[in-house]
C-alpha cells in the first residue's frame, strides 16, 4: 500500500470525523492497525480533534452531577442482582376469647372465600390462553436473544481477526458496470488463512450460489462456495481451504454447488492483492 | 483523598470499572463540560442536551468493559458516544430530515450563524478556532456534529466525493496548525 497517497486522500480525517460507512470505517481501522505510519497520522489528527472539542467545553448546570449520579446508581442497581436480607418480624400471639361478631366475620369470610374460588376456577380457562400467549412471547424473546448473542459473538470473532496485524485486507470491487457491489477478504498469508464477508452482495437467485476464486499465476483456483444466507449480512466466513499464494480474489455467481471454472461474465466482484 | 488527583486514561478506566462515586466525580469533573459542550453543538436546546448527557454517562458507565484501548483513546471513545447519542436524538426529533430538505445554502448559513454565536465566548483558543476557514468549519460541522456521511456532504455541498475528503484533510490540517502553536 502507498501510505503517503492513503494519508493525502483524507480518508483518515473522514474516519476521525465519523463520516464513513460502517464497512469503510472497519476497513480504515484494519489499515491503521496494520501500518504504523497511518497510526501516527491518525494520532496527530485525533490530538487536533481533542483540542478542538475541548474549546466547546460548556459550564455544567449546578446539581446535574447529583441527578446523573442518581441515574447511574439506578442503572447499576438494575444491572446486578441486589439481594436484601429478609426481615424477621417477631410475632407473639395473644389469646383472647372470640366474641359473637368475630364468629359472624369468620362465616362471612368463609362464604366470600368459596365464592372467590368459584369465580377464579371459572377464570382459569381464559388464563390458559394467556399462558400460551406468554409462552409464545417468551419463546420469541429467547430466539431474538439468541440471534443477538450470535451477532455479538460474530463481531467478537471479527474483532479478534481484525486485530491480527498480519492480516491483509482485500476489497473486491464490482465487475458489473451499473451495479455497485463489494465484498471483503481478509487474508493472513503467514497462517494461510482467509475470511470473507459479502455484506455488499445481493441475495443470489434460487438455484445459484456465490463461489470464491483466487487467481494464481493468471489461473482461477476454486476456493469453495459461500452459504447463501451470508449475502447482505455482516457475517464473516472462514475460507475452508488454505490460501498460500495468489495475486487477486474474485467472487462469481454459479449454479448451486459451484463450477470447476468461473463463468467469466458472472464474475461479480474482484480485488487485487 | 484530594481533588487535585490526576489520573491517566488507564487509571481512569480501572476506576470506572469499580463504579465508585469517586470515579464518577472525576469523570464528571474532567470530561463533563466537554461532553456537554459537544452535545450542545449537536442538539442546540439545553434541556435536551442535559438529558443526552445523562444518557451518555449511563452508556459510559455500563459499557466501560467494552472499551478497548488498542482501538483508540478513551477520550475519543467517550466523545464518539456523546456525538452518536446526540445525533441519534437529533434524528429522532426529525430535525435532520428537515435539514436535508433544505438547500445546501441554508445549511451553510446555519453553520455561519453558529459560528457567530460561538465567537461571543471569550476563551482565546475559541477565537483561534473561529479563524478556521468557513468552508472548513462547514465540513467539520456537517460530519462531526450533524452526522452526515461523505456521500451526503457531497450532495449537500454539491462537490465531488474526493474533494470532500481532501477538504476534510485541509480542515484538520488547519486545526493542527492552530493547536500546535
Amino acid at each position: 500500500m502507498n501510505t503517503r497517497e492513503y494519508i493525502e486522500s483524507g480518508i483518515l480525517e473522514a474516519y476521525a470525523l465519523g463520516a464513513l460507512s460502517q464497512q469503510e470505517a472497519a476497513q480504515v481501522a484494519a489499515d491503521v492497525a496494520m501500518y504504523p505510519e497511518l497510526r501516527t497520522e491518525l494520532d496527530a489528527i485525533e490530538n487536533a480533534m481533542q483540542a478542538f472539542t475541548a474549546t466547546f467545553a460548556k459550564e455544567l448546570p449546578t446539581g446535574l452531577d447529583n441527578k446523573i449520579w442518581g441515574a447511574l446508581s439506578y442503572a447499576s442497581a438494575n444491572k446486578g442482582d441486589v439481594k436484601s436480607e429478609p426481615k424477621v418480624i417477631p410475632f407473639t400471639p395473644e389469646y383472647r376469647k372470640p366474641v359473637r361478631w368475630q364468629y359472624a366475620a369468620l362465616w362471612i369470610g368463609l362464604v366470600g372465600s368459596i365464592a372467590t374460588n368459584v369465580i377464579l376456577w371459572n377464570r382459569n380457562s381464559s388464563d390458559d390462553a394467556e399462558k400460551t400467549a406468554l409462552n409464545y412471547r417468551m419463546d420469541k424473546l429467547q430466539s431474538e436473544q439468541k440471534q443477538l448473542a450470535d451477532l455479538v459473538s460474530n463481531y467478537e470473532k471479527n474483532k479478534v481477526m481484525m486485530a491480527d496485524t498480519g492480516m491483509q485486507t482485500i476489497v473486491m470491487h464490482t465487475m458489473q458496470p451499473g451495479h455497485p457491489m463489494a465484498a471483503t477478504l481478509y487474508w493472513s498469508k503467514a497462517k494461510s488463512e482467509a475470511y470473507v464477508n459479502v455484506d455488499g452482495l445481493p441475495q443470489p437467485p434460487k438455484g445459484m450460489q456465490y463461489q470464491l476464486w483466487v487467481m494464481q499465476d493468471g489461473k482461477p483456483v476454486d476456493m469453495g462456495v459461500l452459504p447463501n444466507n451470508m449475502a447482505s449480512t455482516p457475517a464473516m466466513q472462514k475460507v475452508n481451504m488454505s490460501v498460500t499464494s495468489g495475486q487477486a480474489f474474485a467472487i462469481s455467481l454459479e449454479k448451486e454447488g459451484g463450477s470447476p471454472t468461473p463463468t467469466m461474465q458472472q464474475i461479480y466482484v474482484m480485488g487485487k492483492v | 483523598m484530594s481533588t487535585a488527583t490526576i489520573y491517566n486514561e488507564e487509571e481512569l478506566v480501572l476506576l470506572l470499572k469499580q463504579q465508585s462515586r469517586e470515579g464518577f466525580n472525576y469523570l464528571y469533573r474532567q470530561y463533563g463540560a466537554v461532553l456537554y459542550g459537544v452535545i450542545n453543538k449537536v442538539v442546540y436546546d439545553e434541556q435536551t442536551a442535559q438529558d443526552v448527557l445523562q444518557d451518555v454517562f449511563v452508556k459510559i458507565w455500563n459499557n466501560i468493559d467494552q472499551y478497548n484501548p488498542q482501538k483508540g483513546r478513551l477520550y475519543t471513545w467517550m466523545i464518539n458516544i456523546a456525538r452518536n447519542a446526540s445525533i441519534d436524538k437529533l434524528r429522532s426529533k426529525g430535525e435532520i430530515m428537515k435539514g436535508k430538505i433544505r438547500t445546501g445554502d441554508d445549511i451553510v448559513n446555519n453553520v455561519q450563524g453558529m459560528k457567530s454565536e460561538q465567537a461571543t465566548d471569550t476563551i482565546g483558543l475559541q477565537k483561534m478556532v473561529a479563524g478556521l476557514k468557513p468552508e472548513y468549519e462547514t465540513i467539520i460541522t456537517l460530519a462531526y456534529f450533524k452526522g452526515y456521511t461523505l456521500d451526503e456532504i457531497s450532495k449537500t455541498l454539491e462537490i465531488p466525493l474526493g474533494t470532500v475528503k481532501t477538504r476534510m484533510r485541509s480542515a484538520i490540517k488547519q486545526l493542527r496548525e492552530i493547536f500546535n502553536n
